[in-house]
């Protein structure tokens, strides 16, 4: 499967998601249609699967390179993480968000198409790139919903509707995303040294992730201090932007011009 | 990520993180001073031995300051957490300065250069902060060891793998030697130069290249609009790739069909491509093209150092071929030793070898020769204090496993 059917593929998918949404209105009362929400819950991840299967194929190399192709991954797994939450805490709305981004994520490949293009440079061709890609993603994912937690705490606050589970959820989030960004980071650098020569040359994206990996790192200090759980909200809901210039901000960046990552662009 | 042992005494004059936030911006505005008197100098880590000297005496200073006046309120200050946050910030902030100024020389006296923002990660602010940062990083990790207790033991690994990290990381920086040696195939070499004075080093050892190659992929075929200088997208939105049967179509101009490809070929006297050996040949195709009622069928060719391009007409358009992205480069060498050790060798790139402590590399090659290329270039790198960095890595990631672990039983309480 190849690029020209995306455009069908990101429709069929936000379909599933959205009828599996409006469908939460009578699964309120009936067991039976929350069964058939969950169905087209799922139905439109497993599209999105089967889609990033195949494209693996057609492309003879992981779909991990391009900012569009992490986007396409990102869309896929972000949901997972919202229906995740909801079956470990019993928390509905944070899919909602999590599907709303995805169907952004989808919208803006849609929009601006990658180029089928297999080739892969050598650099990439390691045993290090899917373990240090996905790891970064599955983090990037779980960051992301920390934040978009952290936003929807700050709004119940503001409307004097706190919810400590809520602020709870928003922390493990952020934890686990750190545990995997730490790895990712680390991961990066031993690549690095095998395929540069260094583990770490203060390239722009390094750098970039390095800031990244402080501001959480700041975040769980705040958390050991103690904190008041509502200001950190905040925090989270902030600390996503750092993240959002490493990943996609950074090639924009003057000083991304010599950059050894700017095959992502 | 946990509280030191000695939290701050409550009410004691350095509670909060006012104080913390002015002694690290008061860092931050001396590295920049000393900067600005010295021009934007830097600062050079001393090499070998004095920077070891130098690390170890750092250690035993935090080690005994840790442990004999752990007690004290500026002690306990200088390891508690709201300066190791305010130093996170600093750090953070020094290093989005270097995450957007572009690292390279700028002009002498200009903003950047003076306060040598375009030399963040060497510039003495980074130092100060680095340092006070380490000194608050290895109180609390003293403080966590001794007395050893094992519910301490991520916080252990985690801090000190940091620790060890970063301090052996940036003093050992001044000992790592990364060099470039240039070879040509059938010659040997033990000269390299160091970048970017491109000052001639020899080299304990000679490597000799027998032959360099390139894997390419394969080559693709575009249709061309010299109006808007682009590629036209075919009606698959791929760049189709010339192989024998592929069949492009570009709806209301044309439909292409591969009849034949030959990846080494050079023409004859008429003119009509015939196999060549692969260093000499370049990459043909017949391809047949439908334009409306009209069909025809045309060579064309990539080029090389010796053949010309072949473009077809198509309408306003140029139909032509792209020699396929390096997909692997490789050099056959002979490396030998200055005790008359000889091995034979694959240079690859993600594929170092390790010869008596250094590791070569495949870096590069002559791109404008492309696969003709009889240059190849091996980065040769020294780095005495890797294992100490890897240690400090290995370490991180023990202690964020444990993290991890430890978050998903908390988490499982929630």
């Amino acid at each position: 499967m190849t690029l020209n059917e995306f455009p069908l593929i990101a429709l069929a998918t936000i379909a599933c998601w959205s009828l599996g949404s409006v469908l939460q209105i009578p699964a309120r009362k009936s067991k039976a249609f929350d069964g058939i929400s969950w169905l087209f819950f799922v139905s439109g991840t497993m599209v999105l699967v089967w889609f990033l299967v195949s494209y693996w194929i057609a492309l003879e190399r992981p779909p991990l390179r391009t900012l569009g192709e992490t986007r396409l991954w990102y869309a896929t797994l972000i949901p997972v993480v919202g229906f995740l939450v909801e079956y470990r805490w019993k928390i509905k709305w944070l899919k909602y968000y999590c599907l709303g981004l995805a169907s952004f994520f989808l919208g803006i490949n849609v929009m601006y198409p990658d180029v089928f293009q297999k080739a892969l440079m050598p650099a990439l061709q390691s045993v290090w790139f899917i373990p240090h890609v996905v790891v970064y993603l599955v983090s990037y994912v779980l960051l992301a919903a920390s934040s978009v937690s952290g936003w929807h705490n700050v709004l119940l606050n503001v409307r004097g509707k706190r919810s400590t589970l809520s602020e709870s959820m928003s922390h493990y989030l952020a934890l686990l995303g750190f545990v995997l960004l730490t790895f990712g980071l680390v991961f990066g650098a031993l690549w690095a040294k095998e395929a540069w020569g260094h583990y770490w040359t203060w390239d722009p994206k390094e750098t970039w992730a390095f800031i990244s990996w402080l501001a959480y790192l700041g975040y769980l200090h705040l958390v050991a201090r103690k904190t008041d759980p509502r200001s950190l909200q905040w925090y989270l809901g902030l600390a996503f932007i750092v993240l959002l210039v490493c990943w996609f901000g950074v090639n924009y960046l003057p000083s991304a011009q010599n950059s050894v990552h700017t095959y992502s662009g | 990520m946990q509280s030191s042992n000695k939290p701050v005494q409550a009410g004691s004059s350095f509670e909060g993180f006012r104080m913390p936030a002015v002694f690290t911006v008061s860092a931050i505005l001396a590295g920049f001073a000393v900067e600005w008197f010295t021009s934007g100098s830097g600062l050079a880590v001393p090499g070998w031995p004095a920077n070891f000297l130098f690390l170890v005496f750092l250690a035993v200073v935090i080690a005994i300051v840790g442990l004999k006046f752990r007690d004290r309120p500026l002690v306990s200050w200088l390891g508690g957490i709201p300066l190791g946050l305010s130093l996170i910030i600093g750090l953070a902030l020094l290093s989005l300065i270097g995450g957007v100024v572009p690292q390279d020389p700028a002009k002498p006296d200009s903003l950047a250069s003076m306060l040598r923002l375009n030399g963040m990660f060497s510039s003495w602010p980074f130092a100060f902060v680095t340092l006070l940062f380490l000194f608050n990083l290895g109180l609390s990790f003293v403080w966590k060891t001794i007395p050893f207790r094992v519910a301490n033991l991520q916080f252990i690994l985690f801090h000190g793998g940091f620790w060890i990290a970063l301090s052996c990381g940036l003093l050992g920086s001044s000992d790592l030697q990364r060099l470039i040696i240039p070879l040509y195939e059938g010659q040997e070499s033990s000269v390299a130069y160091e970048m970017p004075t491109e000052r001639p080093v020899h080299i304990p050892y000679s490597i000799y290249l027998k032959e360099f190659e390139i894997d390419e992929y394969v080559p693709q075929f575009a249709l061309y609009d010299p109006e808007t200088d682009r590629v036209i997208a075919d009606k698959s939105k791929i760049v189709p790739e010339v192989k024998k049967g592929v069949k492009a179509d570009w709806p209301g101009i044309a439909t292409v069909t591969v009849l034949e490809f030959l990846p080494s070929a050079i023409p004859d006297s008429s003119g009509k491509p015939v196999f060549a050996p692969d260093r000499k040949g370049v990459s043909f195709a017949r391809v047949r093209i439908i334009e409306g009622e009209k069909s025809s069928e045309e060579w064309i060719c990539a080029g090389g150092p010796e053949i010309r391009p072949r473009f077809v007409p198509v309408g306003k358009y140029f139909l032509g071929m792209m020699d396929g992205q390096p997909k692997a480069f490789r050099s056959h060498v002979m490396v030998k030793g200055a005790s008359g050790e000889r091995r034979t060798e694959v240079l690859e790139v993600n594929k170092p070898i390790d010869f008596h402590g250094w590791k070569l590399y495949q870096m590069g090659y002559d791109e404008k020769a492309g696969k003709w290329s009889s240059l190849s270039l091996v980065e040769a790198v020294n780095d005495p204090w890797l294992p100490s960095v890897y240690c400090g890595f290995f370490m991180i990631m023990a202690g964020n496993l444990l993290y991890f672990w430890k978050g998903v039983k908390k988490m499982e309480e929630v």
